[in-house]
């Protein structure tokens, strides 16, 4: 090493727990107090003998402890109660006993992580692989089976020339100086040293091509694919079954649907006018249900009151009104041909509506075409 | 009369033992190469691996079917071996924390070791929620991560508790190893004179220099740490339990299921690591520090805890029969005599039968025995789980629902299987790692510490 | 080889100590004498609280003498008598459940079962009052053995110093685990379980047994600090010791809070109503405030108050919160039992006030008794030097 070599410490050995726990004690009668104990394990008593003050870590796991279970319960309150509710097993969307397990878990987790992170960055200022004491032999023999004193340069007592009068009285063997390396005095922050700083760019580009390829590309390849891909025929799609390649099929020729009744006037509407009757005797129930269908199907381009003064008002060709003369003439036939073959824009209701429910409908437009057009006779 | 003396403490360690003398010895498998025994034992243990991976390969191109799963018996060995291992698991959390906060000396010589098996342990059991899936990949979503679905996972209910648990008592088991190792990482680092090696040991020691300094705070993290863990071991195996208590099914939804699965966890969990501690005293020569005393101080802990089983099957019983409720009453008789009985009788025979042997001293400290007798105990402890799941499951409310369950070869391979990852994992262990903490070891050591002067 | 022989001088308790127990005692027994003859079955529901209080600290102190020995530990050896004193007063047990033996017809619905009442009738084979008497007497009987046993052995080591006697009592120690399991968990079954006969709850024993530990220690803590304060004990004990007891008090609050958790949350959780009701009970009216007051009574508040290092090793602290958990104790026995007597709320009169003064009566005079006639401190004991060393 050329350069002049900055003092750093010097060190003495003890080879019994008693006389390093002395050593300390006199050091602390001198007044030292840039000074250190070395030892293989941890000695009981130490910590008084160097006047150490009580570790304060224990806070960092309580402030962080708590901290965790708070923010364990709101966020639980948040996502249970206030994002997304549901109604799990009868109990309430905010249900505290369910939350204890998830809540003591978290306050451990960050307590462990908080104090182990806070113990090793803050107080120790590890990692540090540069520091002066290393490959010392001072350090080969405290990290086996001796013990070790050091009083550093920094310290304001110390004097270099009565250093090793004081280590001397204390019995210390093998009293050295330590110095400084070279690069340990340039050292500077390690964090924005140019070798880690790549080497983080490089962890982030590995890390998010990797979420990204999985995520995006491997999730949907082979075989993660196969629930997604599955061998059936699903709507829209082509089909390799039929010849003409339509997977969506008519049904069978001769077959009829549940509840199906024929109707025989297609494309003759004024006919169904003339030969249908309504076999629904108006009544309350009747009603009713014409009002439920009318209000879920007809109301969208009608209105509720088949006014047409509907919700798609202008968005679409407006339907005529219901009250119309021409509509309050027509029979109860003739609403019924419209419903089932549909009229200009408006399509066809068969899929909709029952045969039955057609004609409680309507009723129900009749009892419409009433109110806004009531006799005097009506009142009584 | 033999000579018994209180009034002298026990020494953790047989003998005079010099610091550097423990040093050598506890390093010395790191600094040789691997001898024809390892490396006979590691293909056996990767023989069973590739079992392992066989099975699961299966399992994931085939689908669930490959297994004996049913309905109603839509648990079987996936689960038992969940528990099973987490179970094996706890021990060392035990050993090196709550020992540690009795301050009982003995636990020095094998909580390293311990704590390892605890992470491997823990390892194998975290596998079997994520293969037990059908779709293993989607095992992403049990993380309350916000995505576009909108929908979160469902807090109340005690499978993603476990989520939360295991993933938690893996990562502080990690740390608490870890802190453990960074004063030997660090004794190791000073030893080397390999170029490669002092790199590796100078990066994961930190750069630890031993200092009282930093002793001070460490000791206090320790014991934070060891607060911690103790609740949390707890807390794991009681929220296992709650994946079985919170339903209404009879045999599992008991009170007593939180402490009685802890109790039991700690039970299997100490016959593993004595069965697994024998072997490697013998190896590696570390009888004198994993003492005939330690063995002994272990064994008592198994008849304490298998007499705890043996208490909650017995109030188990004794309530189901009190509660008047027929289906309880039924699901205990079908136990004992039911198609299952036979899993119910090695349960029994096992638990509760073969730990009371420890009461006699001689069984206690005789090796060959207490072997023989933790292998009972590993087999009667998977057995308890087998007939907690299987039997409650496949005869519950419904006799038209009943079925029998018989489990396939792919189980099989699966469980074998495990086993041979977990031992891996050990093998490589000791050949990486010092299985026994150097520093704590010293200091307990006569004479290690000052004597002391009354302040 | 026998330690060097301790230095002890036999320091007496002041005899006002006595007057205070024996105050308390006929206070006690007064207001109880009145209440049974007021409102016979009110006090009676006092009298099974009182009775497993009681019980707790007896069987608790005698459980704590047992572990002691089995485990060889070496740090509770200097004030193992109080352990001793405290477990003697299992004698007096029968003062507390004979009168509840001489009513069982009244205060057991299930010794008049409705006969629609399928469920009771069912469990007559161990609900029957002959059946319960026996094991109440027995229980008895068997604590009152192993007391008798152990400390005899215990007593006769201060004059013989025989090391053999130790080893004596670690057998009987370990013979006696098993059966304080058993004789516990039935208590808690008998006792608090049967009040409310459709009911049941397998961790209840162990419920119980949380409890019990933590009022043997917090009775036991109590004596320690003020004794060892004024110097009754042997020269020299260590703060260390009072922390070991600290530590496990908080240890044991934790465990308490588990037990209660899990118990609570099975049954809220699966939601079966022949579970649910018992909770529900005690949810209704005024409960609801008690219910809660018991987490923070028996939970929140030891937590809090011994979880730092220097709060377990501070004497007056220790003190404090020995008491706080004495009266948690009795809060959660009191929890357990009225509110099967009292629906609509929480009953609390002078009458409620007999049974915790007489019992503290009878723990202090009992004591007083015990010390007059042996040593505080078992100087024969072996362990006894490494105890008084103890540091952590």
């Amino acid at each position: 090493m050329t350069g002049e070599k900055i003092l750093y410490s010097y060190t003495g050995i003890f080879d019994t727990p008693d006389e390093v726990t002395h050593a300390a004690e006199e050091a602390v009668k001198q007044g030292y107090t840039k000074f250190d104990v070395n030892s293989p394990y941890p000695l009981h008593g130490m910590n008084k003998a160097m006047n150490l003050p009580a570790s304060k870590l224990g806070y960092v796991a309580l402030i962080f402890g708590l901290s965790g279970a708070l923010g364990a319960l709101l966020s639980l309150w948040w996502v249970s109660a206030v994002d997304y509710p549901l109604v799990i097993g009868g109990k309430p969307f905010f249900s505290f006993p369910a939350y204890i397990p998830v809540i003591f878990e978290v306050t451990v987790l960050s307590a462990a992580i908080a104090t182990v992170l806070a113990m090793l960055f803050f107080f120790f200022k590890l990692p540090n692989n540069a520091h002066p004491l290393h490959a010392t032999d001072y350090m080969k023999k405290v990290s086996a089976d001796k013990y070790g004193i050091v009083i550093q340069a920094e310290d304001p007592k110390f004097d270099e020339s009565s250093i090793r009068k004081f280590l001397e009285s204390v019995h210390a063997k093998e009293i050295n100086a330590v110095y400084w390396a070279e690069e340990e005095i340039t050292h500077k922050h390690k964090i924005f040293e140019p070798k880690f700083l790549t080497f983080l760019l490089v962890v982030v580009i590995i890390t998010s091509g990797t979420t990204y390829f999985t995520l995006n590309k491997l999730m949907f390849m082979l075989p993660f694919n196969w629930m997604m891909e599955q061998q059936k025929q699903n709507p829209q799609q082509k089909s390799l079954v039929f010849a003409d390649g339509h997977g969506m099929r008519q049904p069978v020729e001769g077959t009829i649907a549940r509840g199906f009744l024929p109707y025989e006037f297609k494309g003759q509407p004024d006919l169904a006018g003339e030969r249908l009757v309504n076999p629904i005797p108006v009544s309350k129930e009747s009603l009713q249900l014409g009002q439920t269908k009318f209000d879920i199907y007809c109301s969208p381009c009608h209105g509720y009151h088949g006014e047409g003064d509907s919700r798609l008002r202008g968005q679409f060709p407006n339907s005529p009104s219901l009250h119309s003369e021409k509509v309050r003439t027509w029979s109860d036939g003739r609403i019924f041909a419209v419903l089932t073959e549909g009229q200009n824009v408006m399509p066809s209701y068969t899929t909709q509506l029952t045969v039955d429910e057609r004609w409680a409908v309507i009723n129900y437009v009749r009892a419409l075409q009433r109110a806004l057009n009531a006799k005097e006779s009506d009142l009584q | 009369m033999s000579t018994i003396d209180y009034t002298r403490e026990l020494s953790v360690l047989e003998g005079k033992h010099a610091l550097r003398e423990l040093d050598d010895l506890i390093a010395k498998p790191l600094e040789t190469k691997p001898d024809k025994k390892f490396y006979i034992a590691l293909s056996i243990t990767l023989s069973m691996t590739g079992l392992f991976v066989l099975g699961l390969a299966l399992t994931f191109y085939y689908g669930i079917g490959m297994w004996g799963n049913n309905i109603p018996v839509a648990w079987a060995f996936d689960i038992v071996n969940f528990v099973f291992w987490i179970g094996i698991g706890h021990a060392g959390t035990l050993i090196s924390a709550i020992l540690f906060l009795f301050r009982q000396k003995w636990r020095t010589g094998i909580s390293r070791f311990a704590e390892g098996m605890t992470i491997f342990a823990v390892m194998t059991a975290g596998l079997f929620p994520l293969i037990h899936l059908g779709r293993p990949w989607l095992s992403g979503y049990l993380f309350p991560y916000p995505n576009q679905h909108s929908v979160w996972v469902n807090f109340t209910s005690p499978l993603l508790w476990d989520v939360f648990a295991v993933s938690t008592y893996l990562i502080v088991s990690l740390i608490f190893w870890y802190v453990g190792l960074i004063p030997d990482l660090a004794s190791l680092r000073e030893r080397t004179e390999h170029k490669i090696k002092k790199v590796i040991y100078s990066v994961f020691s930190l750069g630890w220099r031993f200092s009282n300094r930093h002793w001070h705070h460490y000791e206090m993290v320790y014991l934070i740490l060891a607060g911690f863990a103790t609740p949390l071991v707890l807390s794991v195996h009681t929220i296992v339990s709650f994946d079985f208590a919170v339903s209404v099914i009879p045999g599992w939804h008991t009170t007593i299921f939180p402490p009685y699965f802890v109790a039991g966890a700690v039970f299997s969990g100490f016959a593993m690591v004595q069965n697994v501690l024998i072997i490697v005293r013998k190896i590696f020569n570390y009888e004198h520090i994993i003492t005939v005393d330690t063995l002994e101080k272990m064994n008592k802990i198994m008849l304490l805890t298998g007499s705890m089983i043996g208490y909650a099957y017995a109030m188990e019983f004794f309530i189901a029969w009190y509660s008047g409720v027929e289906a309880e009453r039924f699901a205990f008789l079908n136990r004992a005599m039911g198609p299952y009985a036979w899993a119910y009788w090695i349960m029994v025979t096992c638990n509760v039968v073969s730990p009371q042997l420890f009461w006699f001293k001689k069984i206690r400290r005789t090796i060959p025995v207490m072997f023989v007798i933790a292998i009972f105990v590993n087999i009667g402890m998977w057995f308890e789980r087998f007939v907690i799941i299987v039997t409650s499951l496949s005869r519950d409310f419904l006799p038209s629902s009943w079925a029998y369950y018989k489990p396939t070869l792919v189980d099989g391979m699966i469980l074998i299987g495990s086993f041979g990852f977990f031992f891996t994992w050990i093998l490589l262990f000791t050949k990486a790692l010092p299985v026994i903490s150097m520093a704590e070891v010293k200091a307990v050591v006569d004479g290690a510490q000052p004597s002391h002067k009354d302040h | 080889m026998i330690s060097s022989s301790v230095e002890y001088q036999k320091k007496e308790l002041p005899s006002k100590v006595q007057t205070i127990g024996l105050g308390l005692l006929l206070v006690g027994l007064l207001i109880v004498v009145l209440g049974y003859l007021v409102n016979p079955e009110r006090s009676a529901y006092n009298n099974i609280i009182g009775l497993t209080f009681l019980i707790s600290i007896a069987v608790g102190s005698l459980f704590f003498v047992a572990i002691e020995f089995l485990s060889g530990a070496v740090w509770s050896t200097p004030f193992r008598r109080v352990g001793e004193f405290l477990s003697s007063t299992v004698w007096v047990l029968p003062l507390l459940f004979i009168p509840l033996l001489l009513n069982v017809n009244t205060i057991f619905h299930w010794t008049h079962p409705a006969p629609a009442d399928k469920t009771l009738i069912d469990k007559a084979p161990y609900l029957n009052v002959n059946f319960f008497i026996i094991r109440v007497i027995v229980f008895w009987l068997v604590w009152l053995l192993f007391y008798y046993l152990i400390i005899k052995n215990s007593r006769k080591q201060d004059q013989t110093k025989d090391q053999y006697l130790t080893k004596k009592n670690i057998k009987l120690s370990a013979i006696f685990m098993p059966l304080f399991a058993i004789t516990i968990s039935f208590t808690a079954i008998d006792w608090l379980m049967s009040i409310e006969p459709h009911w049941f709850s397998t961790i209840l024993g162990v419920y119980y047994f949380s409890g019990t530990i933590l009022a043997a220690l917090a009775v036991g803590a109590i004596f320690i600090v003020l004794l060892n304060e004024r110097g009754f004990f042997v020269k020299g004990i260590h703060t260390d010791s009072y922390y070991s007891l600290g530590a496990l008090i908080f240890a044991f609050t934790n465990f308490w809070a588990y037990i209660a958790f899990s118990q609570f949350l099975l049954i809220w959780y699966a939601n079966l109503p022949e579970e649910t009701f018992w909770f529900l009970a005690r949810w209704e009216g005024n409960w609801k405030f008690f219910s809660v007051g018991l987490i923070i009574v028996h939970f929140l508040v030891p937590y809090v108050g011994l979880l730092s290092q220097p709060s377990k090793m501070n004497p007056k602290r220790l003190l404090f919160m020995s008491g706080w958990i004495l009266f948690a104790h009795y809060y959660d026995l009191y929890w357990l039992v009225m509110p099967n007597f009292f629906k609509e709320g929480i009953p609390f009169s002078w009458i409620e006030l007999g049974f915790p003064i007489l019992i503290a009566g009878l723990i202090i005079l009992v004591f007083y008794y015990q010390a007059k006639k042996n040593n505080l401190v078992p100087i024969g004991d072996p362990k006894l030097k490494r105890g008084i060393d103890f540091r952590l």
